[in-house]
């Protein structure tokens, strides 16, 4: 089934190949003899071709007269079909190999063919057959022939914003391959420029030689009169030349000239660097004429013709009525200028600014187009029957003259309209925009003095020079300092264990001797000796951070006189303990005086040792 | 870490502190001075809505194109809210409305001087900004100090749109919230609190060094404005001194040294080098060409 359907639509294709060709066919035939070189020496061998274009069923064409050469072998035949963005054209060619026979200058005449009972012929090619033998060793090309550029324009003389063509064209010979160009473009001072359509290539012969052909097309529009001048233009590229190693030219060349070969016996590829510049070309732009220059000519300079239409037919006064005016012709579309309507009194249409849009139709030949103006308009009279009448005028170069197109008013019904109130409710982002303009500065003045009261008052007395401020700043930074030591204080006290108990000695001492005072008062003698007793040795192993079993009188004794405390002091405290240890353990507490003598004498010896100590 | 948090905020304590120095020993005159009889402020505001309507007075005067009335209504508006500068009573509505009333007089320089004196008062006002714009474009010499970029002026909109007063209420407030936390981080060992003082002591570092860069700016550097109508500034201290250059009404200067009745200024305006010289070509003159030797009497000192 598959392989059906593969058939069927191999058969379709060839049936639309032929049905292309005998479309092809039936176009123009024509005859050319082209030739490989138009200069060659006696020993060179010249290809003179004879191609039919537009048919390929004909008989071989005539062959022409070749005085000055001889045959030595054709023709070779070969048929040729192009498809090209679906045109199909056909060729057949029939090449013969002449070899010269004497010097001077030839012309192979021209050759003619029949077919379907018509004759062509050909065009008679030059060719000049020099004695100078060609250098040995390598061939130089000759690049001049092989390479050249050509500016023109299609007119050397033009009206101010005439449109004019200008055309820049690469001639290379068919087959050669060239690479890397670059283009440099003219430089067209008081020009407009829009580019005329897609780069072209086609085939030119030019002295029996087929050239390829690449050309790039410009519109330009003068902007002004006098003699302009077009820059030249500029070409670089690179010709890639396949060159054969010096070889005699054998009738096995033709045999063994193709490319495997060529590669085996050695066939280098070249680079030629080739820089091209046209000539600048001048051309004269006249003014347009005075005379004759209608009062709506606004500078439209081409060939224009202008249509006008409108939808409205019916309206009411003040009801807008779009015309449709649209300009189409060639030449410089978008410089169009606005046609003029027509108005036998100002007051019977309201204008509003046309907005208007460019449409470019063709690029090809000329540049053509349209500019489509939309025009608003609103009737205000009620007795009105029809729009405006409408003119453009222009300026046609091709006949030298102002032309003005006049179209007729169209009909149209205006009624009375109601008096309405105008609501806006939504506005165009695009029409707030144009309305809004910027506004202008009259007079530029001093803003008004200022009568503020409530914020009257002296700023002269700056705030960071009141004491009472710098006073007040210290405070906090007081509180955080104290609260910074009492807290490191607290934090000494619950981790250091003889810190604490060297800062509450005294305090403790004290108590206990003011217990000692409260048994004195009492007279109880053995409580106030324990009391005594208990405050210095208690003092003493708390300032030396020593047990309290461990503050007997020869520990303490030692470890005293380490911290340096005096000798009679030691010996004082000694006395005293004993004696107070005595007194308390005997029952022989002594008289009042005694005691109280004993508790002065504790006392001291606390402030003493407490001196000595810190 | 509070030590180090310390000795973070001592630089910008001390950057005060020489701010402050700065400013009482470079202050105007004006500043420094204490009148002996200081005006009350139920005398200031009689004085100062007076001056008010002799200024609206002279207002209209103007409008009606009647000039003598108007300037004298104007002389007695000047006369008033001068009275109440020299009795200590400053405030920057008073030197606001005595620019207006120089500018009514064409006096261009005591105008700007007296906008300059009334914007380290009132930094934001829209009203102040555009009069002194106003006046700056009507004076002679152009103006070559160059405005601080939009994009600054954002980044340290504190420095610009407050006055020394308010970033000093700031800075307090600021230094009261971190002394706070302080106390309480020291009392109570909380993460947030050691994190929040750090913050809190970074802003008033900032602020602290505003403050100080602000007094010395305004107080530590003299500025002055030309307020005769042209006047020669000369390569010495005295006439026998050749004159340098002429600059006019309204030209600010800054005010380097002073010896007799003279002031060592250096100018803020385009000065040409050579008389052939190219138009710009202010824009590359040396320093030295903009110092010169101007008469006190020529100059008020902002």
């Amino acid at each position: 089934m598959r392989k059906c359907f593969r058939l069927l639509s191999l058969w379709f294709g060839i049936m639309v190949l032929f049905a292309c060709s005998e479309k092809t066919f039936a176009q123009d035939i024509r005859l050319t003899a082209t030739v490989d070189q138009n200069i060659l020496t006696g020993n060179d061998r010249l290809e003179l071709t004879l191609t039919i274009h537009g048919a390929q069923d004909t008989q071989p064409p005539s062959f022409p007269g070749i005085e000055g050469f001889t045959l030595l072998f054709g023709p070779n035949i070969s048929a040729q079909t192009k498809i090209i963005n679906g045109d199909i054209s056909v060729s057949k060619g029939f090449t013969y190999v002449l070899q010269p026979v004497a010097k001077g200058k030839f012309t192979i005449g021209p050759s003619t063919v029949e077919y379907k009972g018509k004759v062509y012929s050909s065009q008679p090619v030059t060719v000049e057959v020099v004695d100078t033998p060609r250098a040995s060793g390598r061939q130089s090309p000759d690049l001049e022939k092989l390479v050249f550029v050509d500016l023109s324009t299609d007119k050397s003389e033009a009206y101010i914003y005439e449109q004019i063509v200008l055309s820049f064209k690469f001639y290379f010979q068919k087959g050669l391959p060239v690479g890397d160009i670059d283009y440099v473009a003219p430089v067209t001072k008081n020009f407009m420029e829009e580019k005329l359509g897609d780069q072209r290539q086609y085939e030119e012969i030019r002295d029996g030689i087929i050239y390829n052909v690449l050309e790039l097309r410009t519109a330009l529009f003068p902007m002004m009169s006098g003699e302009l001048v077009i820059s030249p233009a500029k070409l670089k590229c690179n010709l890639i030349i396949q060159q054969r190693r010096d070889r005699r030219v054998t009738p096995s060349d033709s045999l063994f000239g193709d490319a495997f070969f060529d590669d085996f016996f050695g066939r280098e590829q070249k680079r030629y660097p080739v820089e091209r510049a046209t000539g600048s070309i001048i051309l004269k732009i006249k003014s347009l004429p005075e005379e004759g220059k209608p009062k709506e000519f606004k500078g439209a300079v081409g060939t224009y013709n202008m249509e006008v239409t409108t939808k409205a037919q019916q309206v009411k006064v003040g009801d807008p009525i779009t015309l449709s005016i649209s300009v189409y012709g060639e030449g410089n579309i978008q410089t169009i200028s606005e046609p003029v309507l027509v108005m036998g009194n100002e007051n019977e249409f309201k204008l509003y600014p046309a907005e208007s849009s460019i449409q470019i139709t063709n690029r090809e030949e000329l540049i053509r187009g349209r500019k489509v103006f939309s025009k608003v308009i609103e009737p205000q009279m009620t007795y009105l029957k029809s729009t405006p009448a409408t003119v453009f005028s222009f300026f046609d170069p091709r006949a030298g003259q102002y032309k003005t197109i006049s179209k007729e008013p169209m009909p149209i019904i205006v009624e009375s309209g109601e008096q309405e109130v105008p609501i806006l409710l939504t506005t165009s982002q695009d029409k707030v925009a144009t309305a809004k303009q910027q506004v202008h500065i009259i007079t530029e003045d001093i803003s008004p003095i200022m009568v503020n009261l409530s914020s009257f008052r002296n700023q002269g007395n700056r705030v960071y020079k009141n004491p009472f401020i710098i006073t007040f700043l210290s405070i906090p930074a007081i509180l955080v300092a104290a609260a910074f030591l009492l807290n490191r204080r607290k934090l000494r006290l619950t981790s250091d264990i003889g810190y604490a108990r060297k800062r509450r000695a005294l305090v403790l001492a004290k108590k206990r001797l003011h217990e000692a005072q409260s048994a004195l008062n009492q007279n109880l003698p053995e409580e106030f000796y324990a009391c005594l007793s208990k405050a210095l040795s208690d003092y003493l192993a708390d300032k030396l951070n020593i047990s309290f079993a461990s503050a007997t009188e020869e520990n303490v004794g030692i470890l005293l006189r380490q911290r340096g405390v005096a000798d009679d002091i030691i010996k004082e405290f000694s006395n005293c303990l004993s004696d107070f240890d005595h007194r308390r353990f005997s029952n022989d507490g002594g008289s009042f005086d005694v005691m109280e003598h004993a508790l002065r004498l504790a006392k001291e010896l606390v402030t003493n040792m407490e001196k000595q100590l810190s | 870490m509070k030590l180090r948090i310390f000795i973070c905020l001592f630089p910008g304590v001390l950057f005060f502190c020489c701010g402050m120095r700065s400013a009482d020993c470079g202050l105007p005159k004006s500043e420094v001075q204490d009148p002996k009889d200081r005006i009350s402020r139920d005398a200031a505001i009689k004085l100062f809505t007076d001056a008010n309507e002799e200024y609206l007075q002279a207002t209209k005067f103007i409008a009606s194109k009647k000039t003598q009335e108007a300037d004298q209504h104007l002389k007695e508006a000047v006369l008033q809210y001068e009275t109440i500068l020299a009795g200590g009573f400053k405030n920057g509505q008073i030197y606001y409305n005595l620019g207006n009333t120089y500018y009514r007089q064409g006096e261009l320089g005591k105008a700007i001087v007296n906008y300059q004196r009334a914007k380290r008062f009132m930094p934001r006002n829209a009203d102040l900004d555009a009069n002194l714009r106003l006046v700056k474009r009507s004076t002679e010499d152009r103006e070559f100090t160059t405005e601080i970029p939009v994009v600054i002026r954002r980044i340290f909109f504190w420095y610009i749109l407050l006055n020394q007063d308010e970033l000093f209420i700031v800075a307090v407030s600021l230094y009261v919230v971190v002394m706070i936390l302080f106390f309480f981080s020291i009392i109570r060992k909380y993460a947030w609190f050691k994190k929040a003082t750090i913050g809190f002591s970074v802003v008033l570092f900032v602020i602290m060094i505003s403050l100080g860069s602000k007094i010395y700016r305004e107080q530590g550097v003299d500025r002055g404005v030309i307020i005769e109508t042209k006047c020669e500034v000369r390569y010495g201290p005295g006439e026998e001194y050749e004159p340098k250059f002429e600059i006019h009404n309204g030209a600010e200067c800054v005010i380097e040294d002073e010896k007799d009745d003279w002031y060592r200024v250096y100018v803020n305006v385009g000065i040409k080098q050579t008389p052939d010289s190219k138009e710009g070509a202010e824009e590359i003159v040396r320093n030295d060409v903009r110092r010169g030797w101007l008469q006190k009497k020529h100059v008020d000192v902002i």
